[in-house]
C-alpha cells in the first residue's frame, strides 16, 4: 500500500499548481478571498473526483500493464518531472507527465498500447483548441445575453461576482473529475486500488495540494493568465471548465493550464489578438514535447535502477547468504 | 420642451443704420459672428438685421464698394422675433417658414437675445437627452 | 460571505448608488443657490453654497468608505471612487467661486453673463445626474454626453464674451482685478470638470460591458 505515496505526491503537486488556474483570476481581482477560494476549490475537486473521476481512469490503466512497483515509479517520475519543469516555469501538464511515464514503463515491459496513445495525444492537441472555441463562443453568446437581459450596472456587478465564484466551483469540479485519473489511475491498472478508492484518494491528495500551496503562487499564476476585466475572467474560467468537462466525458485526462490558455486566446481573438502572447504559445509547445519524454525517460531509468538494485540484492544474497 | 430663453445668445452686437457696410464687415470679422442687429430710430422690434449673406450677395458680389453703402440699404427690416417663453419647436417652425437661420428673442418690447439655427439643433439634442423630446 | 452576496441582491451597491445620486443632487442644489445668489446679490445665500459643500464632503467620505468596505467588484472600485472624487472637486470649485464672489464687487455689466453661466452650470449638473442614471440602467450614454458637451461649448462661448467685456472694466487696484479674474475663470471652468466627470461615466459604462 505504501506504493500509493508517489501518487499522493503527484496529486499534491497537481493541486498546488493547477488550482491557481481556477480561482487565480478571482483572487487577483479581489472578487474572492484567498481562503474562500482554496476551500471551495478543495471541496469541489473532491466532489468532482468522486462523482466523475472514474471516467478517465480506464484509459490510463489500459495504456500499459504495470505491476505495482512500476506504478509507484511512474508516479514518482511524473511528480519529479513536474517539479523540475515547474521550477523552470514551463507550463507542464501532469497528464503528459504521467502518460509519458506509463508509456516508458510500457515500452520496457512491451505492453504499451499505442492505439490508446494516439487518442490521448489527439485530445491534448484538441485541449487548447477546445478552450479557444469555448472561449470565443461563450464571449459572444454571454455578451449578447447580458446586453439583452441585464443592462443594470448593479445587477451586472452581482452577476459577474457570483458568476466567477460559481464558474470557479464548476472549474474545480471539472478539474477533479478530469485529472484525478492522472494521479491514481495507474494504481487501478496495477490492481492496487479499486476505481472508487483511487478516485477518493486522488481527490483528497489534489485537495490537500490546493490547501497547502502558497497564496503567492496563486497570485502569480492568476496575473500571468488573467485579463483583468471581470467579464473576460468569467468567460475564461467557464471555457476552461467546459473544456475539461468535455474531455472527461470522452474519458481522457488533459491539461487544465492548456485549456485556460486556449480560452484566453479564444477571448483574445475577440479583442484583436492583443492578449495573445507568442512566448506563452512557444512555451506550451515546448512543454508538450519535453514533458512526456522527460517523464518517460526518467521512468525507464528508475525501472533499470530497481532491476539493478534487485540484481545486486540477489548477488549479495548468493555470495553472502544470511547466516 | 425647452424655452428659448434657456439657450439663446444674450450678447447681441448691434450697429447704427447710418454706418457703412464696410464697418459692419469689420465688426463681423472681429467678433467672428455672422449677423448684426441694425438700430433704426423707433421701437426695438422695428430694428433690422444684416447678415453675411446680405453683405456678400447684395454688395460684394455685385462689385459695389462697401465703404460707400449704408447698412440701412441692405438690412432686412423688420426683424423676425419670438417671445422668450416660446419653445424651440416654434422657433424651428418660424425658421423653416421664412427660410432664415436667426430669430431674435424678445421680452415684450425689448430684444433680449438671439437664437441661431445651431442653437435650435443643440437645444433639441439636450431636450432629447433629458428625455423631454416628443416627436 | 458568498451567500450573503447573493441574497443581499446588491444592497451595499444600491446604498452606494443612492449616495452618489444624493451627491449629484446636492451639487444641483448648490448650483441653484449659487445662481440665485448671483441674481439677488445675496451674500447669505452664497454662504449656503459653502454649507452645502461641507455636506457634500461628508457624503463623499461615506461613499468611498462604503465602496472599500466591499460594495462593487474591486475591478470597478477605483473608477467609481474617481468619479465621486471628480464630483467632489466640482463642489470645491463652486465653493472657491463663491468665496471669490464674496470678496468682490461684481461689475453690473458682467452680471447678466455670469448669471447665464451659473444657470447653465446648474443645467449641466442636472444632465450629469441624468447621465449617471442612464449608466446605471446600462443605456447608451452618447447622446447624454453630447448634451453635456454642448452646454460646455455654450459656456465656453460666453466665457470669451465675458473676458472681452471684463477687459473694458477699469481696474484701480491689483487685487480687485486679480480676484475678478479668478472669479470668472473659476465660474467658467466648472463645466470643464463636469465634462470630465461625464467622460469618466463613459469609462465605467464601457468597462462593465
Amino acid at each position: 500500500m505504501w506504493k500509493v505515496i508517489s501518487g499522493i505526491f503527484l496529486g499534491w503537486s497537481l493541486g498546488a499548481n493547477d488550482s491557481a488556474n481556477i480561482f487565480g483570476t478571482g483572487v487577483t481581482t479581489g472578487i474572492v478571498k484567498y481562503r474562500t477560494a482554496i476551500l471551495l476549490t478543495a471541496i469541489f475537486v473532491l466532489i468532482g473526483s468522486i462523482i466523475e473521476g472514474p471516467k478517465c481512469m480506464r484509459i490510463v490503466s489500459d495504456l500499459s500493464r504495470l505491476v505495482p512497483i512500476e506504478a509507484f515509479l511512474c508516479a514518482l517520475a511524473a511528480a519529479i518531472t513536474m517539479t523540475i519543469l515547474t521550477y523552470f516555469a514551463i507550463p507542464a501538464s501532469t497528464s503528459q507527465a504521467i502518460i509519458g511515464a506509463i508509456i516508458g514503463a510500457g515500452i520496457l515491459s512491451g505492453s504499451a498500447d499505442f492505439s490508446k496513445l494516439i487518442k490521448i495525444v489527439a485530445c491534448w492537441i484538441l485541449t487548447p483548441i477546445g478552450g479557444m472555441i469555448f472561449g470565443y463562443l461563450l464571449y459572444h453568446s454571454l455578451k449578447f445575453i447580458f446586453d439583452k437581459t441585464i443592462p443594470s450596472l448593479t445587477y451586472r456587478n452581482t452577476i459577474y461576482g457570483v458568476g466567477i465564484i460559481v464558474a470557479g466551483c464548476y472549474g474545480a469540479y471539472s478539474l477533479g473529475a478530469n485529472n484525478v485519473a492522472n494521479v491514481t489511475g495507474i494504481y487501478v491498472g496495477s490492481g492496487l486500488l479499486s476505481c472508487q478508492m483511487a478516485a477518493f484518494i486522488g481527490g483528497l491528495s489534489i485537495a490537500s495540494g490546493t490547501l497547502t500551496y502558497g497564496k503567492k503562487v496563486m497570485i502569480t499564476v492568476g496575473k500571468g493568465i488573467a485579463p483583468l476585466d471581470p467579464f473576460t475572467a468569467l468567460v475564461t474560467i467557464l471555457a476552461e471548465a467546459l473544456t475539461l468537462h468535455l474531455f472527461t466525458q470522452i474519458g481522457v485526462p488533459v491539461s487544465s493550464s492548456q485549456a485556460i490558455v486556449g480560452a484566453v486566446v479564444g477571448v483574445g481573438i475577440v479583442g484583436g489578438l492583443r492578449t495573445i502572447n507568442p512566448k506563452m504559445l512557444v512555451k506550451i509547445a515546448v512543454g508538450w514535447l519535453i514533458t512526456p519524454f522527460a517523464a518517460g525517460l526518467m521512468t525507464i531509468l528508475f525501472i533499470y535502477l530497481t532491476h539493478f538494485a534487485e540484481g545486486l540484492k540477489t548477488i549479495l544474497f548468493i555470495y553472502f547468504p544470511p547466516a | 420642451m425647452m424655452k428659448v430663453n434657456e439657450f439663446m445668445t444674450t450678447n447681441i452686437e448691434s450697429i447704427d443704420h447710418k454706418r457703412s457696410v464696410y464697418f459692419a464687415v469689420e465688426r463681423m470679422v472681429n467678433r467672428r459672428i455672422r449677423s448684426l442687429l441694425v438700430r433704426f430710430p423707433g421701437k426695438e422690434l422695428e430694428y433690422g438685421v444684416i447678415t453675411a449673406r446680405d453683405v456678400v450677395f447684395k454688395v460684394l458680389a455685385k462689385g459695389m464698394d462697401p465703404t460707400k453703402i449704408n447698412v440701412s440699404k441692405i438690412a432686412s427690416k423688420p426683424i423676425v422675433f419670438i417671445d422668450q417663453n416660446a419653445d424651440f419647436k416654434e422657433v424651428a417652425k418660424i425658421m423653416d417658414e421664412s427660410n432664415i437661420a436667426r430669430v431674435f428673442v424678445c421680452d415684450q418690447e425689448r430684444i433680449i437675445g438671439l437664437v441661431a439655427l445651431m442653437d435650435v439643433m443643440s437645444a433639441t439634442i439636450i431636450a432629447r437627452a433629458r428625455g423631454e423630446y416628443v416627436s | 460571505m458568498f451567500l450573503e452576496k447573493v441574497f443581499s441582491k446588491g444592497k451595499k451597491e444600491n446604498n452606494v448608488i443612492g449616495d452618489i445620486k444624493k451627491q449629484i443632487n446636492l451639487l444641483c442644489t448648490a448650483c441653484g443657490f449659487f445662481k440665485s445668489a448671483l441674481e439677488t446679490d445675496n451674500p447669505s445665500l452664497m454662504r449656503q453654497v459653502m454649507d452645502i459643500e461641507r455636506a457634500g464632503d461628508t457624503i463623499r467620505r461615506d461613499i468611498i468608505s462604503r465602496i472599500y468596505e466591499g460594495a462593487f467588484l474591486p475591478y470597478l472600485r477605483p473608477d467609481l471612487c474617481k468619479f465621486v472624487e471628480i464630483v467632489d472637486s466640482i463642489f470645491d470649485l463652486l465653493e472657491d467661486t463663491g468665496y471669490r464672489y464674496l470678496d468682490l464687487k461684481l461689475p453690473e455689466q458682467l452680471r447678466g453673463e455670469c448669471i447665464q453661466v451659473a444657470f447653465l452650470n446648474r443645467r449641466i449638473c442636472e444632465m450629469l445626474l441624468i447621465t449617471f442614471e442612464s449608466m446605471l440602467k446600462g443605456e447608451d450614454l452618447r447622446e447624454k454626453i453630447l448634451a453635456i458637451r454642448i452646454y460646455e461649448k455654450k459656456i465656453d462661448d460666453i466665457k470669451f464674451e465675458l473676458i472681452r467685456d471684463a477687459r473694458k472694466i477699469e481696474i484701480t487696484n491689483f487685487w480687485e482685478g486679480e480676484i475678478l479674474s479668478q472669479f470668472l475663470s473659476c465660474l467658467t471652468s466648472i463645466s470643464d470638470v463636469i465634462e470630465d466627470a461625464s467622460d469618466h461615466l463613459q469609462v465605467i459604462h464601457v468597462s462593465m460591458k
